[in-house]
């Protein structure tokens, strides 16, 4: 490289963004934007940050493709600080092999690391999952190590498994102390608080009683026949139903549930699940459709009865039925659980990650506004959402460990 | 000042380059120019030059200054390319003496010192450049075909290193037309930041990244 682009990048090195900067500030050859563009992101002007490095990958040569593969990945790096999730992730998974193939695996596994971060903020754990198994904890610096337990620990706890969420929980921890980056530090230690808060509340003769995550996965172990209303489904015996595409069954399946031992009167199962309050003879034969749709979908887990009355959950021999809700009421809690990591999200990633309509997204979040839980910047199409200001979840952009040109 | 073209003529078949050892040193993770004053060996850092013994590898002295890219030695003094400047640096003090600007402001890689003139390779501009030492006036300009890093001149011989991607060489090439006469091929993914010949049978050259310098044999063929 030369001299310049070298005074610059070890004024980089040294957390010395502007003096980085001030340097190159003149120059659009590769390197030289490549270089601008990172120091932007550690100055937190991200969106100039992404034009540059976006200039730069197009203008690095086709020879060039380390270089190049290192600016895709600072860029998919800003992308995720902006929670721009949109657009496909062929152009990381494309850096991160070209980076093995040159042998600069410390960038190839960071590569790996962002899209595993950036799957799961989408809800695609499976792919989350097998993005990071693809990365050696072994040989990964402290900063990545740290990420990589984060990211561990939050697929663990997705998927309910306490004690592995602990274990990376406390990798995580070590590797972040190793680094001294204090950012880190408070995400880990955020990140284990969770462990001890409220997941959900369970409903016993119409009081609640909140349980921590692993009162919720002995419950789960326990062959109990849990309806979950936050994820919108039924467990047991490890087994799982979703009814989240299925609002009517899972309306029935609700009032079921919450009834139990007790059976459910036909003209309260119409009124709640079709709301409507006067039924009919249609209503009683639309009533038999659904519940018979509900039978066949639930059948693996438990039976549904009709009684003189109407109908009664039957789950198998000696389980005992138990209601989960969100430990915030309404339907706005999964909202409130992305907008958690403190970033700012645009109601499109919102109602991407939420597999929801933009204008369901819209008009749970003006309720949530209104009620103080969330906060917007920016206005129409740049308008962003936050969390209220007391939930600290950092954005840590480490940017790729080399720089390009060098 | 006269420029001359490039050759149009094919380029000779590639040799492989004969490394004969490697040097690293303690606490440095980048290595840009290499120059060499007739018993040590001098490799800029960063922000340290580092002077060693080629024959027991040993550091004997370094000076704390900017050291970016190249570095040349006139047999007194050390040149040092620094941001988008050439110091002149007194190698016993570490003093600089003077300061001229540096040819590419910024964009240039290696720099040597032959015959009364400095050589200064510009690294993207594909390009070395003859100034004078003490205005920094360009003298005249020989263009390649290749990314430039590192220069030297040996027994009358114009030698360049180049980086690019993954592909390093070292290249002797014609001193007017620029016309590529031998070229020596490092193994895949061993960059080439900085060269110096020792006036005998070995190159020095900066390692980069790697934070290494590596000396490599001269072709025989070339020297009789």
């Amino acid at each position: 490289m030369d001299s310049l682009v070298a005074a610059s990048a070890r004024a980089l090195a040294a957390g010395d963004a502007l003096g980085a900067l001030k340097r190159v500030a003149l120059r659009d050859d590769p390197p030289a934007l490549a270089l601008r563009g990172i120091a932007m992101a550690q100055l937190g002007e991200h969106a100039p940050a992404r034009d540059l490095l976006r200039r730069a990958i197009r203008a690095f040569g086709a020879a060039e493709e380390r270089e190049r593969a290192r600016c895709v990945v600072a860029e998919a790096e800003v992308a995720l600080a902006m929670r721009d999730l949109d657009g496909s992730t062929r152009a990381l998974a494309a850096a991160a092999a070209a980076l093995e193939t040159h042998g600069d695996r410390a960038n190839a596994s960071h590569a790996r690391l962002i899209a595993a971060r950036r799957l799961l903020l989408l809800g695609r754990l499976a792919e989350a999952a097998h993005e990071l198994a693809a990365v050696d904890p072994a040989a990964l610096p402290p900063t990545q190590a740290a990420v990589a337990g984060l990211i561990a620990a939050e697929l663990a706890l997705r998927s309910l498994r306490c004690e592995p969420a602990q274990a990376a929980l406390a990798r995580a921890h070590q590797a972040a102390y190793r680094t001294g980056v204090p950012a880190l530090m408070a995400e880990v230690a955020e990140a284990r608080a969770v462990l001890d808060r409220p997941a959900a509340r369970r409903l016993a003769a119409g009081a609640g009683t909140a349980l921590r995550l692993h009162e919720i996965e002995a419950l789960l172990a326990s062959g109990a026949l849990v309806l979950d209303a936050g994820r919108r489904g039924l467990a047991a015996a490890g087994a799982w139903q979703s009814l989240a595409r299925r609002p009517i069954l899972f309306a029935l399946a609700y009032e079921l549930a919450k009834s139990w031992p007790r059976d459910v009167a036909r003209d309260h199962l119409i009124a709640t699940a079709f709301r409507t309050r006067r039924s009919d003879e249609t209503h009683r034969a639309r009533l038999r459709v659904e519940i018979g749709r509900l039978r066949a979908l639930l059948r693996p887990l438990a039976g549904i009865e009709s009684t003189p009355g109407g109908f009664v959950l039957a789950p198998r021999a000696g389980a005992e039925v138990a209601v989960l809700e969100p430990p915030i009421a309404g339907e706005q809690a999964a909202l409130l659980a992305l907008l958690a990591d403190g970033a700012a999200w645009s109601t499109s990633a919102l109602a991407l990650a939420l597999q929801a309509s933009q204008r369901t997204v819209q008009r749970a979040l003006a309720e949530l506004q209104a009620a103080g839980q969330v906060r917007a910047i920016g206005q129409a199409r740049a308008r962003r959402w936050l969390a209220p200001p007391l939930v600290g979840f950092t954005t840590i952009l480490l940017l790729p460990a080399s720089l390009p040109g060098a | 000042m006269s420029s001359s073209k490039l050759s149009a003529k094919p380029e000779p078949v590639a040799q492989p380059a004969e490394i004969v050892r490697e040097y690293g040193f303690a606490g440095v993770s980048k290595v840009a120019g290499v120059s060499y004053d007739g018993s040590r060996v001098w490799a800029a850092t960063g922000a340290q030059l580092v002077a060693f013994d080629p024959q027991r590898g040993e550091v004997a002295r370094t000076l704390d200054c900017a050291c970016d890219a190249g570095t040349a030695f006139d047999g007194k003094h050390l040149y040092q390319i620094a941001e988008s400047r050439i110091d002149k640096i007194d190698p016993v003090t570490g003093e600089v003496l003077a300061s001229i600007p540096a040819p590419g402001a910024g964009t240039d890689s290696g720099l040597t010192w032959a015959e009364g003139s400095l050589w200064v390779g510009n690294y993207r501009g594909r390009r070395i450049q003859q100034i004078d030492p003490a205005t920094g006036a360009v003298r005249r300009t020989i263009e390649s075909n290749r990314f430039v890093t590192g220069v030297t001149w040996v027994d009358g011989e114009l030698w360049h290193a180049t980086w690019e991607a993954d592909e390093s060489e070292l290249r002797r090439i014609h001193p007017q037309s620029g016309e590529v006469l031998e070229r020596l091929a490092m193994p895949r993914g061993t960059g080439v930041s900085g060269l110096e010949s020792d006036g005998a049978g070995l190159f020095y050259c900066g390692g980069g990244e790697s934070g290494k310098v590596r000396a490599v044999r001269r072709p025989r063929a070339t020297r009789d």
